[in-house]
């Protein structure tokens, strides 16, 4: 009598829900508050400690990161992993907070194949790069406190309407830019974009040309050239012989590179 | 109507007929292991029966397509939540049937006044070893059958058919053809083969006993002329964590010349 003749059971209702939206039913998804102008009172400092690059090559996408993990102006550890493999096709790769982050990247993951099991088909691509944007609009709140700043780069292989690789890097609002050739982001970058730019204009061989060891090559350089002055990345630590994490986006899926292979290219190549 | 116990026997008993007229038509199908892990097989015209749930959790099902549906749903935001929260490892159908989907079936069986689910469902499980697979049948009323939870010995199979005298010639058909190590094409072959046996049986002069080989072969190439196989298997060392995987048309025509 009181009910509607149509109710839509809410514990049945997942057809129309996006996966971080049942987390936030079941309360397993902190929600930020509502950024305001008074919150804090203090301004925006973005504190991405790191640096990530990615960029086209003959082989798919490159994705690297260095492996140093700070607080201020301590190192906390030197094993992190900042390129992190979302599903079979995607790549996220993080500056910013890991905690927030590695967290994003969880819920991008999920999301990804609930969406896959509960709609039987993949999500395009267009979607996967609007989830993570919507996860980072969602986040601002915190952001705009101090804490829990995330600015990740996403490439992927869309093998559905035109099959190539693409590249997307983003700002810590959740604003997204597709690019052509390369991205880079946290706070070793401006060094890696010089670096990149160079490369790919007056280089021997445009960025998209090279050949993997190549591209390895310059992206150990690169990530070299980033620690030289930021103290926050990582790059080479050649007595440990930690090497920064390379993983590859190409038709076949994703290849995370043996440290022996990025060892060997250091060694002709970069030291 | 139902104010004394035994009318609300008798409500549930008419409602029981109804349920079991209303599946009794359902296409059948195998889940079977294999050599590398666990195959589903059926046949279809239109509707997709067999579905992923989780990294190691598929399932199978016939009934109303919108129950089905829900209790899809369901299963795979159980799963998904469980596997976020905690890890994928920490996912259990033996939970998510026992715990979840049980009770609300029962509960919507035997409120007489709310719609039941018109849905019979057939999960695996796979494990890293196969005595760690779980098959599991989860009924309309709530009720649970399984192979696997306990230390009887296992049949490493399991069918799901619109009657019960339909899913038993299955299970007789199995028991004696079955082999666990099987390649994948011979463990295709042989789901096939059940499905036809479990589908002569709900025909309209439907089988009793386990028909010839020959007329399986021949009632199964019958049907094959304007049907398509629908196959997906659950596979125990795939590279990735999720193991579910469907397998396409041009992987299935091998297994049918045996």
């Amino acid at each position: 009598m009181d009910k509607p003749p149509l109710v839509l059971d809410p514990n049945f209702s997942g057809a129309s829900e996006d996966f971080p939206a049942v987390l936030r039913r079941k309360g397993l998804l902190q929600v930020a508050p509502e950024p305001t102008a008074a919150a804090g009172g203090h301004s925006f400092v973005p504190t991405e400690s790191t640096t990530i690059l990615a960029f086209k090559f003959s082989g798919g996408v490159l994705v690297a990161g260095d492996r140093r993990a700070t607080a201020g102006n301590t190192v906390v550890y030197d094993r992190a992993d900042k390129v992190l493999e979302i599903d079979r096709h995607s790549i996220m790769a993080i500056a910013g907070v890991p905690a927030t982050a590695w967290e994003m990247a969880r819920v991008l993951e999920h999301s990804f194949q609930y969406f896959r099991r509960t709609q039987l088909q993949e999500m395009s691509v267009d979607g996967k790069v609007r989830a993570l944007s919507k996860l980072l609009r969602d986040n601002f709140g915190f952001v705009m406190q101090g804490v829990g700043v995330v600015v990740p780069i996403f490439a992927t292989y869309d093998g559905n309407s035109k099959p190539e690789a693409r590249l997307y890097f983003y700002d810590a609002m959740g604003a997204q830019f597709e690019v052509t050739d390369y991205a880079a982001t946290g706070s070793g970058s401006p060094a890696v974009r010089g670096i990149l730019y160079y490369e790919n204009h007056w280089g021997r061989k445009k960025l998209q040309e090279l050949g993997e060891d190549d591209a390895v090559a310059i992206a150990l350089r690169a990530l070299d050239t980033a620690a030289e002055a930021d103290t926050s990345t990582g790059g080479v630590d050649r007595s440990g012989k930690i090497f920064p994490l390379i993983k590859i986006v190409s038709r076949d899926g994703i290849t995370t590179l043996p440290e022996e292979k990025v060892g060997a290219v250091f060694k002709q190549s970069v030291a | 109507m139902i104010e004394e116990p035994y009318r609300w026997v008798e409500a549930i008993a008419n409602r029981r007929e109804y349920i079991e007229t209303q599946l009794a038509q359902g296409s059948p199908i195998a889940a079977v292991g294999y050599r590398d892990g666990i195959v589903f097989v059926t046949l279809g015209r239109a509707r997709q029966k067999i579905f992923e749930i989780y990294d190691r959790i598929a399932m199978g099902a016939i009934g109303h397509p919108g129950d089905i549906e829900r209790l899809r749903m369901a299963a795979i935001e159980l799963a998904s939540t469980e596997g976020f929260t905690r890890s994928a490892a920490d996912v259990s159908l033996r939970r998510l049937a026992h715990y979840s989907l049980s009770p609300v079936m029962k509960a919507a069986f035997e409120q007489v006044y709310g719609p039941p689910y018109l849905a019979r469902l057939l999960f695996a499980e796979i494990g890293s070893s196969p005595k760690e697979d779980l098959f599991l049948r989860v009924d309309y009323d709530g009720s649970i059958a399984a192979d696997g939870l306990t230390a009887q010995p296992r049949q490493r199979f399991a069918v799901l058919s619109g009657t019960r005298q339909s899913a038993e010639l299955m299970e007789k058909f199995l028991q004696k053809e079955h082999v666990t190590d099987a390649p994948l094409a011979d463990a295709v072959n042989t789901a096939l083969d059940a499905w036809s046996v479990g589908k002569m049986a709900i025909s309209e002069n439907g089988v009793k006993e386990l028909p010839q080989r020959d007329v399986i072969r021949k009632h199964r190439d019958e049907q094959l002329a304007n049907a398509a196989i629908e196959a997906a298997a659950l596979e125990r060392d795939a590279k990735s964590a999720i193991r579910y995987r469907i397998l396409p048309g041009e992987e299935l025509p091998s297994s049918l010349q045996r």
